[in-house]
């Protein structure tokens, strides 16, 4: 009888502990005065904050008020990261790929209407998309087209899951859509720009659930001879030693990543005065130096360090196709020119 | 399942009894029924129109068909493969059967992410095998072959288990009958043996084919997830629930669950009929 | 149901008669046994070796450094802690429960048993979406205990949630034909003689019953061990804190230093691989039981 009840109360004993262990927090000093921040950020970004960002701001925050912070960082592919922060997920700072994750929480009274009224509209980093191939180029990939050629096996991720994908396919609709607006003098030729698109996914070899998935795909696994890809993602490869050689296509669309404060967050756990300053951190100059180590074009047009980055001949941005909203329903609507791709296979 | 005989233990039905019963039943209908209930319910709250939107759309449609036709395709497989297994497990001796008979349980233990690694190492592009297989226009990884061989894997041991025990159990005296009348051993397997393992066949092969549906773990590192494709069911949910259309992934869940419940509830019915008496 | 009686298939057994006699041509034999090991082999075995390759490939340092990494350390924290809550719940759940299914008769028993079986049958994106409508902001239970602050879903009441459920059937299965065999008359007995209801429970059913417990228990850790797909949809992948081994895993394959990754892989498939040598040995001890 005895054992028995010691054997139970071992179990219990272990699997508490065990929960502890799972439960404690994961970086950085927790004082008695420390404060927390929750992160709920997508996927990219995940070496510039876990290694660079957070440890930065940690020192700067202790400097400037004394107390010490912590994190619990969370990286998603974007879309996955905006639902799960809609749906409950109590993120203090939202990260995301693109402002049409962004306004999905504003839609669920997460973050206030009013994120993108700042210097740098809610955006904290640019970058490109660009097409990463393998050394010396062997199908001779320079632009979007040439992903539609035979034979080319073509990566990135799922629009359903990454905000990334919608980055990429964004980029070969704009530049096809913006080369047939200034060929026809106005009204663009939107079958072509969908035949380009279908011929492109055509040539997709798998749809990985988010940009840094498609990334490993590509060079971790040998996958595919052309991966769609932020130019930030190709340079942090470059600086872990892992270099994979790209292109920047003549028209390419700049990628604008928005950070906002999660309200109803900052209210429940009443760090709305850290989280703003991690906020201001991003934008800062300190933090637009550490995310151009890690490939980001900084956001300040004025930067020199923007000088280092290679310029596109023609570079256009959401606006210029009318607004995440626009493209939204253009391309991804239920009549959208991806969407359609597929119910025209239905079988 | 083998119909649960009662066996009445010490007296009518008293109050630890019924508390017990009472405690057990709610803590089932809490965790299981509960849940199902809701999803039921919040699918098909917002109408029999948006719910057939949902089903009806061409890549839910596709979805259904594609994960089917592979657990189909896998279940042949699977059905023929085990039972050679264990004929060649139970009848035959060779060095090395213990080791490989404790090794038939390995899918059961290891999880199902672990198998998709282990299969995109194995078959992926980059590997020796996968760029053979390549050479000849023959792609397993990001292909269709490639969602029927992570179900292969993942099912491996329910053919070979159920039909292991049987033949076993199994009285040869009828099959030394048809040796010592002359029948070759094929024609003795095939007339003789065959049919008695039938029913352990047909579970084994409903079992793998219930798994086979709702399998996401090792398929969704393997298949390549191109909507009208190779986008399975279980992955479709996925893209849904992550996309937020919560509708379209409840109602087509839906769909899948009745599925799943259809062949349970056909395991069942057959064992009742074909085993009528418990002890296996 | 079907799956106890495909689990408590035997490794032994076999006639060394009809090796021999019954087989049929010696080159038929030898066709399907190569046949037969032959699939064994590509299936089953190459994948594991090439993994284990892939994971040594570095060497060792890495795969130590990355064993010892704060990450790796939570997920299989997290994991062990909530497989261990998963033990103790459905170990009870299951053992009454076939307290009840097999000695007890009531109306809607067979509807009961059947439900026992359900979380077999379900994919684990399904059982993750059921348990987000239920326990998420909006669901029925979900939203009163958002109000009073309680989470459930992204956090870990949700997996363990889902473990349990996904877990459930496995005690009650295994316990229910060796509470069958066992039979009532060593109970009677002990009633007769005086002995209370549980102390008859702890000396005569608990022991007759204990192989066949310990065997569902470690098919019941390995299956917990190696939940995915409804921790993933139920879970926020919060690193550190609401990341499980698996999601680990599957997490570490895109990173930059998949060491990680195939460390924790191979460790599950370990721990899961010595699991199943003893549940041989279980299944045999559970033969013999049911034959006293």
């Amino acid at each position: 009888m005895k054992t028995r009840v010691q054997i139970l109360g071992f179990v219990t004993a272990m699997a508490i502990s065990g929960l502890v262990a799972g439960c404690g927090s994961s970086s950085g000093p927790v004082a008695s005065s420390g404060d927390v921040i929750k992160l709920g950020a997508y996927s990219v970004v995940r070496e510039a904050f876990h290694d660079a960002l957070i440890p930065a701001f940690q020192q700067h925050w202790k400097q400037k008020t004394g107390r010490e912070v912590s994190f619990e960082e969370s990286y998603n592919a974007s879309g996955a990261q905006a639902r799960a922060i809609a749906s409950g997920f109590d993120a203090d700072v939202a990260i995301l790929s693109h402002s049409g994750d962004m306004n999905q929480l504003v839609q669920a009274n997460r973050v206030a209407k009013d994120w993108d009224q700042n210097a740098t509209h809610g955006i904290v980093t640019h970058s490109v998309v660009v097409i990463g191939h393998r050394d010396g180029n062997p199908k001779g990939i320079k632009d979007w087209s040439d992903l539609a050629k035979p034979g080319v096996g073509v990566l990135y991720p799922d629009p359903k899951t990454s905000g990334g994908a919608r980055w990429n396919i964004n980029a070969i609709y704009g530049s096809a859509l913006l080369a047939s607006k200034a060929a026809s003098g106005g009204s663009p030729d939107l079958a072509a720009v969908g035949d380009l698109l279908k011929r492109v996914q055509a040539n997709v070899v798998n749809m990985d659930a988010s940009g840094r998935q498609s990334m490993a795909s590509f060079s971790e696994r040998g996958i595919g001879d052309a991966v769609v890809t932020y130019e930030n993602e190709i340079l942090l490869r470059k600086k872990e030693a892992k270099p994979i050689e790209y292109v920047v296509p003549e028209a390419t669309l700049l990628i604008e990543s928005p950070a906002a404060v999660v309200d109803s967050s900052v209210e429940k756990h009443k760090n709305r005065e850290v989280a703003t300053a991690f906020l201001a951190f991003l934008t800062s100059s300190e933090g637009q130096k550490l995310l151009a180590d890690y490939g980001f074009r900084p956001v300040d047009p004025a930067s020199p360090a923007l000088a280092e980055f290679p310029k596109p001949a023609k570079l256009f941005t959401m606006a210029d196709l009318g607004g995440w909203d626009e493209v939204q329903t253009a391309v991804y609507g239920p009549k959208g020119l991806w969407t359609s791709i597929f119910s025209d296979q239905g079988k | 399942m083998a119909r649960v005989e009662t066996k009445r233990g010490g007296g009518d039905t008293g109050l630890p009894d019924l508390a017990l019963r009472g405690m057990t039943l709610g803590y089932l209908g809490w965790m299981v029924v509960l849940p199902i209930v809701a999803l039921g319910y919040q699918a098909l709250a917002a109408g029999p129109q948006a719910f057939l939107d949902a089903v009806l759309d061409p890549q839910a449609i596709h979805a259904l068909k594609l994960t089917v036709v592979t657990a189909l395709v896998m279940v042949v497989i699977n059905v023929v493969m085990g039972t050679a297994t264990a004929w060649v497990l139970v009848r035959y001796e060779f060095p090395g059967k213990r080791v490989m008979n404790a090794l038939i349980d390995l899918p059961f233990a290891v999880p199902t992410v672990v198998t998709g690694l282990m299969l995109v190492l194995l078959y992926g592009p980059s590997s020796v095998l996968g760029t053979i297989l390549g050479q000849y226009g023959f792609s397993v990884i990001y292909a269709q072959p490639g969602i029927v061989l992570a179900l292969l894997f993942v099912s491996y041991p329910f053919a070979i288990r159920s039909v292991q025990p049987v033949l076993l159990e199994l009285d040869r005296a009828e099959e030394e009958a048809a040796a010592t009348m002359g029948a070759s051993g094929w024609l003795t397997f095939w007339r003789v043996t065959l049919p008695t393992l039938v029913p352990a066949i047909i579970t084994g092969a409903g079992l793998s084919f219930g798994r086979a549906l709702g399998e996401f773990g090792s398929v969704i590192l393997v298949a390549g997830n191109q909507p009208m494709k190779t986008k399975t069911t279980p992955l479709y949910v996925f893209g849904e629930i992550e996309s937020g259309n919560k509708q379209g992934a409840m109602a087509v869940s839906l769909v899948l669950l009745a599925l799943s419940l259809g062949v349970l509830i056909f395991l069942n019915l057959y064992q009742r009929r074909w085993s009528p008496e418990d002890g296996h | 149901m079907a799956i106890n009686q495909a689990l408590t298939g035997e490794p032994n057994g076999f006639n060394r008669m009809s090796a021999s006699k019954w087989g049929s041509l010696p080159i038929g034999r030898w066709l399907l046994m190569t046949v037969v090991i032959g699939w064994f082999a590509v299936l089953i075995l190459v994948p594991t070796v090439a993994l284990a390759r892939q994971a040594f490939a570095a060497g060792l340092a890495p795969l130590g450094r990355a064993m010892a990494s704060d990450e790796f350390l939570r997920a299989f924290g997290m994991t062990i802690g909530i497989t261990l809550v998963a033990v103790v719940v459905n170990t009870i759940f299951g053992v009454c429960f076939a307290l009840v299914l097999v000695r007890q008769r009531f109306w809607c028993k067979t509807l009961a048993d059947g439900l026992v079986d359900l979380p077999f049958a379900i994919s684990p994106v399904v059982t993750g979406l059921m348990l987000v409508v239920l326990y998420g902001p909006d669901g029925w239970i979900g939203r009163y205990l958002e109000a009073g602050g309680f989470k459930v879903v992204y956090a870990l009441p949700g997996m363990i949630l889902a473990t349990l459920f996904v877990t459930l059937p496995f005690v009650v299965r295994g316990v229910v034909p060796v509470l069958q065999e066992f039979g009532v008359d060593q109970v009677e007995a002990a009633y007769i003689l005086g002995a209370g209801r549980w102390v008859t429970f702890w000396r005569v059913t608990l022991p007759s019953i204990r192989w066949g417990l310990a065997y569902s228990v470690l098919l019941l850790i390995a299956r917990s061990l190696g939940e995915f797909g409804a921790v993933m949809v139920v879970s926020g992948n919060l690193l550190g804190h609401t990341q499980t081994a698996t999601l680990y895993v599957h997490d570490g394959i895109e990173g930059f230093r998949p060491e990680g990754a195939y460390a924790a892989s191979l460790l599950l498939a370990a721990v899961s691989f010595f699991m199943l040598i003893g549940m041989g040995t279980l299944r045999k001890r559970v033969k013999t039981s049911k034959q006293t």
